[in-house]
């Protein structure tokens, strides 16, 4: 069985790939359509970066599985007897036949359609149909055990995996705000996922759905019909006040903020108190909270999140592309499916403290907000497939996005413990850093030359 | 005083005509007029569907309880038609074709005033010049005789892809 997944570290062809400048905030339009350069992201950032495969609690018993990709290689993430969670490439090591067509489940072992070959959960090859009549015994049976990820680790729960074996640790990868995002979801504790990930595909270029997380310049208009129907209270969910961190690798955070004056309320009143309130329906609740945003976090999660972190209540993204939305209930994976294609796949975790009514009541918020049918959602795929063909034009090309809202306006704040963060008004600080870390992503050959490249996260002015 | 329902060939030509009427209803875009025939307590429902092995198929369809692509009450779908009705749903300005197309209409049950009937429906959307959508399912309606007709008071749709392959569910099921 091999150790790992081998990566060509020079990628190839990569350096015939031009990769454009975005520091300026001018994001040439090719990065959404060159399919050189979209080769290259699988090689340098699909398949170097902890990518996301899914919650513990839905794989719990040994055999269960759970089907995903890192870019575009199709991956197993299952439970073994020995009850470690392995992450295996999803492809027969004899012809390459997928061995597993199904989304999810449970089984002893996984046997390749084609000729039989069979694999034990934890990837060894224990079965060669003929091996004595055919092969003569002459196969080394202990080789072709099926290709396993470099590393998988979990950070409280929540599974990644990466294929290359020179990746940081994943609490290293994450950092100060990635970790700050999935502890955004761990407020009440424990949590389960709910079952059924909602999945559909839309015709854009998978950055353009990432970037939309930091975007709440667009609401106002994209989703202008769900606040008229009533469902949107746009003036919760878009108070002036923005804060936004920036971490190392990519991870960004941005969106609406708790203020100063409003933690300083929350931090007046016990846990109970905060529970208390979170627990009672929107209008009741907006009487007596110090602040619209949801939830009340809890003291444990302040000194989780830091003092900076407890007030960023916008949207994380663990680079490349994991959404954590800001309620910490959903996560997004936008997962390439060629330079003009991405699958949207939507996980439900709730608090296991969560009442049946409060369960209730945040699972019809969150099918109303997000998925294909989301009164939110329905609004965004057109926007983003109409900003992907607009690519392709020879004209069109030649006209970058702008993305430079905010640009050199802004200070980042640092708190004593080292936190930062940038309080602001609506901006495009976190979409500019996204762009920023992707181009090093891609130009950096390896692990060693991307850590010595990358660049901090920013101070002073932005 | 409502007419009890009898499964028959009246009761069957009626369920169908109304079956018609409400798909032309939604192609028509007359949406004030299709959610006048849902009932106060109409629980409209779409769970997530997946690809599993023999072996594994009491998970095809996610949990009651878990998440779903629709899980409507009267509410939600009014804000579905006034959202399809305001001028600032681009999902659906300009507006998508449709074509509601019911057959295979089966009565299960009547008891009552109520009937509980499967169908199979594909519904075509056509989207600008060149987006195509084909959804192809079963439907469960259960309907509740009134003065003038019937109301539904429960759909669940049941949609045979599993990833959705379309950018939204702007239309209605």
């Amino acid at each position: 069985m091999p150790d790992h997944v081998q990566l060509d570290p020079a990628a190839e062809g990569a350096a015939d790939v031009r990769i454009p400048d975005v520091s300026s905030g001018l994001i040439d339009r090719s990065i959404y359509a060159d399919p050189a350069l979209y080769r290259l992201e699988l090689q340098r950032i699909f398949a170097r970066a902890w990518n996301f495969m899914c919650h513990e609690t839905q794989i719990p018993k040994a055999g269960d599985y759970f089907t995903t990709s890192i870019g575009e290689d199709q991956v197993i993430v299952v439970r073994g007897d020995d009850g470690e969670v392995r992450v295996l490439l999803n492809t027969c090591r004899h012809r390459g036949n997928a061995l597993c067509r199904a989304e999810l489940g449970n089984t002893r072992t996984f046997v390749c359609s084609y000729h039989g070959w069979t694999y034990g959960l934890d990837g060894r090859l224990i079965g060669i149909p003929g091996k004595a009549d055919f092969y003569r015994n002459e196969i080394d049976q202990g080789a072709w055990g099926l290709a396993p990820a470099a590393k998988v680790d979990h950070y409280k729960g929540f599974y990644f995996a990466t294929l290359d074996p020179q990746a940081p640790s994943l609490f290293d990868y994450l950092g100060d705000v990635g970790r700050v995002g999935i502890e955004s979801m761990l407020n009440y504790g424990d949590v389960v996922a709910l079952d059924g990930v909602q999945k559909n595909v839309i015709d854009c270029n998978w950055k353009i759905a990432v970037d939309n997380l930091f975007d709440w310049y667009h609401v106002k208009v994209s989703h202008n019909s769900a606040s008229r129907v009533g469902f949107l209270n746009q003036a919760a969910m878009m108070p002036m006040t923005q804060m936004v961190m920036l971490g190392e690798l990519g991870h960004a955070i941005g969106g609406p903020m708790v203020t100063r004056e409003e933690q300083d309320k929350i931090d007046a009143l016990s846990d109970g108190e905060r529970i208390a309130i979170d627990r009672l329906p929107d209008a009741e609740r907006a009487k007596v909270t110090p602040t619209l945003r949801r939830p009340l976090r809890s003291t444990g999660t302040k000194a989780a999140m830091g003092s900076l972190g407890v007030r960023a209540t916008g949207h994380p993204n663990i680079f490349p592309n994991l959404w954590i939305s800001s309620r910490g209930m959903q996560m997004s994976l936008r997962l390439p499916r060629g330079p003009g294609r991405t699958e949207i796949w939507w996980f439900t975790v709730m608090p296991k403290a969560f009442t049946a009514e409060q369960r209730r009541a945040a699972k019809k918020f969150l099918t109303h907000s997000f998925g294909p049918a989301g009164l939110l959602e329905q609004d965004d795929g057109e926007n983003w497939s109409q900003s992907t063909l607009a690519s392709h034009g020879v004209a069109s090309r030649r006209y970058p996005h702008n993305m430079q809202m905010a640009l050199g306006q802004d200070e980042v704040a640092v708190d004593p413990a080292g936190q930062k963060a940038i309080e602001t008004r609506i901006n495009e600080h976190a979409q500019r850093w996204t762009y920023r870390c992707w181009s090093e992503w891609l130009r950096a050959r390896d692990w060693p030359e991307l850590m010595a490249t990358r660049s901090p996260s920013p101070t002073g002015r932005v | 005083m409502t007419m009890a329902c009898v499964i028959g060939p009246a009761l069957q030509y009626e369920v169908e005509q109304f079956l018609y009427r409400e798909a032309a209803l939604l192609d028509d875009r007359r949406f004030g007029e299709w959610l006048a025939l849902m009932a106060d307590d109409i629980h409209y429902w779409m769970p997530i569907r997946r690809t599993v092995t023999v072996e594994n198929l009491r998970l095809e369809y996610a949990d009651a309880d878990g998440m779903a692509y629709f899980d409507d009450d009267r509410n939600d779908l009014r804000m579905r038609v006034e959202k399809l009705q305001s001028n600032s749903a681009w999902s659906e300005n300009p507006p998508s074709r449709t074509r509601h197309f019911v057959s295979n209409v089966r009565i299960l049950e009547a008891k009552g005033d109520e009937i509980a009937l499967e169908a199979a429906i594909h519904l075509y959307r056509s989207r600008l010049n060149d987006k195509i959508d084909n959804w192809v399912g079963k439907r469960r309606d259960r309907l509740r005789r009134v003065e003038d007709g019937f109301r539904i008071f429960e759909r669940h749709i049941f949609l045979d892809q599993t990833v959705v392959l379309s950018t939204n569910f702007s239309s209605i099921f």
